[in-house]
């Protein structure tokens, strides 16, 4: 526990009281609120970033550094209030941002901090009564939300009451506690809807990919909106005789500020005053009504899976004869025998494997960002074709910027949970570890890389013609090739034998640091010789060759090689 | 003498599923009994049950004398939980752990603190009272499981599949304990299906399949009714829906 952690806690136990007359147990609620700050402190959130969550090491100073984070993020949100002319469009953005952070910060951490499932095995026995354990959950997550609420907010109130005084900053924190109420609603309310859709098992992979939307839309958002503000579309819009908006709820809480502020006599800012003030507490008082006991409930069933009965799924005997579509392709382009296992084995793990998906999406959602920036710097710069010439920067940067994704993939290829099951490997006669890893490696490029390469040449003929297929061929090989000797260099165990805290150790940021120098350098000197066709030609041909040659050293690595 | 605890006529279905189909049972102090079954045959719901983890079972449940349903509070107070898998917020170190379970007890601080060193240190964990468990072995966990379920000196001590992850040294002090807690008159209700150390340490045997009581009474008793055999023969005996012996003969052939 830190300063920060004891202060608030001593804050909400004030009306101690007041929660024994409700019949609480109060030293059993502190000792259960220290004991859950204390885990909420050590355990890593989503919020820090998906790929440290597991190897950083929860430090003593994690709370301060939540805070830090939070702060940051929140300096973002000052952005929204520099968009539009008035502050109801101000503000309405504002609270757009806030509600849409908060929502998603939330639901990454919520079901893992809240609705630790342990508690039924750990806490419901022991002589604890319900309101106790009610009232101990209730102001857990007061206390949570606090605490990233706080910092968020930091920057903002302090430019709030620079501009607009004590009685604005006194509006605004009051609509920021209302809109948060909204939030947590807003939370429940798709937790609910997707237990009703789903089962409990499935929950955590529906709020996995919620975590991974989440964090692609903040890179987005942190590299599009600074570049948005300067338009003058932006800095001129105003939603304050919008109608539409209303059904907006931010627009309640900027219309809200607008008429307390300014006590602007507008009945329609009266009004999304009235909607911001009740909406929170109705929909809260909903939730606590009638959803909250079953949900519970389900959520409980999150963890309870020992319960449960496997379901048999029958499978009809012509469907195990089938060949699917990776049987097919290891046929083209692997050799039978431990190649051919590891494709497959690779193949199934990574579609199948959490831990993979969420470190490659968010990977890929990025690149997807980078996509968008350069078509809006296309768009900005008028007079120009949509398609540039194919001697384009542009066209060998495409190609070779899928490289990073690849890395990221190769990099997880190591790593799993159950690292354990690699003993397979060890037990089976295999004479050279060299064909696992060339099967494994064969399967990501085949599976990640194989349909990005069909659809860039694909396009590249489609839409600049002939004459830019040379130069994508060249950018393809070298792709391959630059994957092989990283591989080759870098790839000293197993697939899937390296638990996930392992992998960032050591000298692995200089490394991951020179894996990303050399498609760059290569990039670099591709586009230099790009528009001298033999040298084109001659290069893909010795790319060619060059992948041939690695491809067989990395089937001859030797046991002495793996680590 | 009272019963302790007493089952009449239990019943408990999850959905469609039937999980104890009418248990009846009744515990007398200072018994510990073996409660043993197949996988799915509704012990851990049994004992869940006798927790006060699941209320919402037909028939009748009584602890000490009062009503499960009406009085959980009071008899959780009286019990002493060891569950099984690790369930431990194991970012936590022992100590805080344990101190945590003693607040919710409402055990005086100073005596504590005082028993859950002395229990560390006869598990011979000492050195890592105050080092996170999120390190620890399966059976380290155990351990402070088990201590968790100790601290507060309850008088009927409910235990699902202890030993698992325990290495020998720490499976010969839980038996000794569990013999020694029996003569101080506390009752333990012991479920599990290792049958060796089911026949050592209970002093009664009641084995259900399919959420009922399929044979209840003393290892001697059981040996008496069923012919001279030991626990493990008694149990597939009882349990088995098809002759036993088959399968590994059928596991043999796949190799023809």
């Amino acid at each position: 526990m830190n300063i920060l952690d004891k202060f608030l806690l001593m804050l909400i136990l004030l009306p101690s009281r007041f929660y024994e007359t409700m019949g609480v147990d109060t030293k059993q609620l502190k000792a259960i609120l220290v004991a859950k700050l204390t885990i909420g402190n050590r355990t890593p959130s989503g919020f820090r970033g998906f790929k440290s969550a597991k190897a950083a090491k929860p430090s003593k100073f994690q709370s301060v550094g939540k805070a830090i984070a939070a702060i940051f993020m929140g300096f973002l949100f000052v952005f929204a209030l520099f968009i539009g002319v008035d502050y109801v469009t101000k503000l309405t953005f504002y609270f757009s941002f806030y509600i849409f952070f908060l929502a998603s910060m939330l639901v990454a951490d919520f079901t893992t901090v809240l609705f630790d499932v342990r508690d039924n095995a750990i806490i419901l026995p022991k002589p604890v009564n319900d309101r106790t354990f009610v009232m101990a959950r209730l102001l857990h997550i007061i206390l949570f939300v606090a605490k990233v609420v706080i910092p968020l907010t930091l920057i903002s109130n302090i430019w709030i009451a620079y501009v607009t005084g004590f009685w604005g900053l006194l509006v605004f924190i009051a609509l920021i506690v209302l809109a948060t109420l909204f939030t947590i609603f807003l939370i429940n309310a798709v937790y609910i809807l997707v237990l009703k859709i789903t089962t409990p098992q499935r929950f955590k992979n529906i709020i996995s990919y919620f975590q991974i939307v989440f964090a692609i839309t903040i890179y987005g958002a942190y590299q599009l909106i600074p570049r948005l503000v300067d338009t003058s579309f932006v800095t001129q819009l105003s939603l304050a005789d919008s109608y539409w908006a209303m059904l907006a709820p931010p627009y309640w809480f900027g219309g809200a500020w607008e008429y307390l502020h300014l006590l602007n006599g507008n009945i329609k800012f009266l009004f999304c005053l009235l909607l911001a003030v009740t909406i929170p507490f109705i929909s809260i008082y909903v939730v606590i009504k009638f959803f909250a006991p079953s949900f519970n409930q389900k959520l409980a069933m999150i963890g309870n899976t020992a319960e449960d009965v496997p379901v048999l799924k029958t499978h009809k005997s012509a469907k195990a004869n089938k060949k699917t579509y990776s049987e097919w392709l290891s046929r083209l382009l692997v050799k039978p025998g431990a190649e051919r296992m590891a494709f497959l084995h690779t193949w199934k793990m990574t579609a199948r494997s959490r831990d993979f998906k969420m470190v490659i999406y968010p990977s890929l959602g990025y690149l997807l960002v980078y996509a968008v920036l350069i078509f809006m710097r296309k768009g900005n710069s008028a007079n120009e074709s949509f398609f540039p010439d194919p001697n384009s920067f542009i066209y060998i940067f495409i190609v070779y910027i899928c490289n990073f994704v690849l890395i990221t993939v190769l990099s997880q290829l190591k790593v799993s949970d159950q690292y354990k099951a690699a003993w397979i490997y060890y037990a089976a006669p295999i004479e050279k570890p060299g064909s696992i890893i060339l099967g494994a490696v064969k399967s990501i490029l085949a599976k990640f890389y194989l349909p990005v390469a069909f659809v860039l040449t694909g396009s590249a003929y489609l839409f600049l013609g002939t004459s830019a297929l040379p130069n994508f061929i060249l950018g393809i090989c070298n792709q391959l090739l630059i994957i092989l000797i990283i591989t080759y260099i870098s790839f000293h165990s197993l697939p899937f034998s390296v638990p996930a805290a392992q992998k960032g150790k050591g000298s692995n940021f200089i490394k991951s640091l020179f894996s990303m120098l050399i498609p760059i350098t290569i990039a670099l000197l591709h586009y230099a010789i790009r528009t001298y066709w033999p040298i084109v030609l001659l290069l893909t041909l010795l790319s060619g060759i060059a992948i041939w040659m690695m491809l067989d050293s990395i089937k001859n690595k030797e046991w002495s090689s793996i680590k | 003498m009272e019963p302790i605890i007493s089952l009449k006529n239990v019943h408990k279905n999850y959905g469609e599923k039937q999980v104890l189909t009418g248990i009846d049972l009744t515990i007398y102090p200072g018994q510990v009994i073996g409660y043993i079954g197949p996988n799915g045959a509704g012990k851990s719901t049994t004992v869940k049950i006798l927790c006060g983890l699941i209320s919402d079972f037909e028939g009748e449940v009584m602890v000490n004398g009062m009503d499960i349903r009406t009085n959980a509070l009071a008899i959780k107070q009286k019990i002493g939980y060891i569950p099984e898998l690790a369930e431990l917020y194991d970012v936590l170190t022992p100590i805080e752990f344990l101190t945590f379970m003693a607040d919710l007890y409402g055990i005086d601080l100073n005596i504590a603190q005082e028993r859950m060193t002395k229990m560390l240190s006869a598990f011979g964990l000492e050195n890592s009272m105050y080092q996170r468990m999120d390190t620890f072995s399966k059976g380290m966990r155990q351990k402070v499981l088990i201590i968790s379920g100790l601290l507060h000196n309850p008088d009927i001590i409910i235990l699902d599949e202890p030993l698992s992850g325990l290495d020998a040294n720490s499976v010969i002090i839980v038996k000794e304990l569990i013999s020694k807690l029996a003569k101080e008159g506390k009752t333990i209700f012991y479920s599990s299906h290792m049958m060796d150390v089911v026949e050592k340490v209970s002093d009664r045997i009641v084995l259900i399949n399919n959420g009922k009581v399929i044979a209840d009474g003393s290892f001697e008793e059981l040996k008496q009714q069923l012919g001279d055999q030991s626990l493990e023969k008694i149990f597939s005996q009882l349990t088995h829906t098809e002759g036993s012996g088959n399968e590994s003969d059928r596991m043999m052939d796949a190799f023809n």
